[in-house]
């Protein structure tokens, strides 16, 4: 869908609750992963979503979760790099023109499904390089298809699964050397 | 579906495409003949078993959700402050 040029805010806003609002999610869980801290992802998302307020005039309206993805991962590379804390470098107020945000809240205790069990998987998986992680991450808690992963990460498509497949290998590896067998319990 | 010689799939082609099964990610037609494999291999059923496990036990172990629908919260907040500054 190709739309005309928009211009006032009231058009900006109603595009923006159009292609963004509806995928704040995916990009709180894509900046997280990336991230690896609560706090850290929302002013990410924050970040990315006032790189796409000012980018929503040039954007045609197709694949928005694409778009976005692309946009929290570009703005955390940039992020990275540039080293600086945080929002506004153009100079703008954040306290003035958008208020202030509220507390990050810690994280709530993990639900126990099997401790133990629980324990070696994540042991291998905080065990894992970065580039294996992180698309174990996206793929297996957040949900993400593997076209948003490789959007996300901003590698191919086969990349994800081959590192979906080796990240995988490992922690079975791992829960082999614990002598787990599906269906028993582990000594 | 009516597996024949031609449509079975062997032990090697299942393994190179069960994470993609797992993750829902082949079609409909692959994903029957996997699990028609899956049914009648001990080994391969293992497999996908194990995987499964690893695939739970990942993604319950995560933080819970409502962290992440208060930080969207948070979020949604924020736009709505984004676009009330932009008409000021």
């Amino acid at each position: 869908m190709t739309e005309a040029r928009r211009s006032s805010p009231d058009e900006r806003a109603a595009a923006f609750d159009s292609y963004v609002v509806p995928h704040l999610e995916v990009m709180y869980r894509v900046a997280l992963s990336l991230t690896r801290e609560p706090p850290d992802a929302e002013d990410l998302v924050q970040d990315a979503v006032l790189r796409a307020y000012r980018a929503i005039d040039r954007f045609d309206g197709r694949y928005p979760r694409a778009w976005l993805l692309t946009i929290v991962r570009n703005t955390h590379y940039n992020r990275m790099r540039r080293r600086t804390p945080f929002l506004f470098r153009d100079g703008e107020s954040a306290e003035a023109a958008l208020g202030s945000l509220g507390d990050h809240e810690p994280s709530a205790e993990s639900v126990v499904v099997d401790p133990q069990l629980e324990a070696v998987v994540a042991e291998a998986l905080n065990a894992l390089p970065e580039k294996f992680r992180a698309p174990v991450d996206l793929v297996d808690i957040h949900g993400l298809t593997y076209q948003e992963t490789a959007d996300a990460l901003g590698i191919p498509i086969g990349t994800v699964m081959s590192r979906l497949h080796r990240a995988r290998r490992r922690i079975r590896t791992q829960l082999d050397t614990v002598g787990f067998v599906p269906g028993k319990e582990m000594a | 579906m009516v597996l024949t010689r031609r449509t079975r799939l062997r032990c090697h082609q299942v393994a190179r495409s069960l994470q993609a099964y797992l993750d829902g990610e082949v079609v409909p037609r692959r994903a029957d003949q996997i699990a028609a494999h899956l049914e009648e291999c001990r080994q391969c059923g293992l497999d996908a078993e194990t995987y499964r496990i690893i695939k739970a036990t990942i993604a319950t172990s995560s933080a819970p959700d409502t962290d992440a629908r208060e930080a969207v919260v948070r979020l949604r907040g924020f736009v709505e402050r984004l676009a009330s500054a932009d008409n000021d």
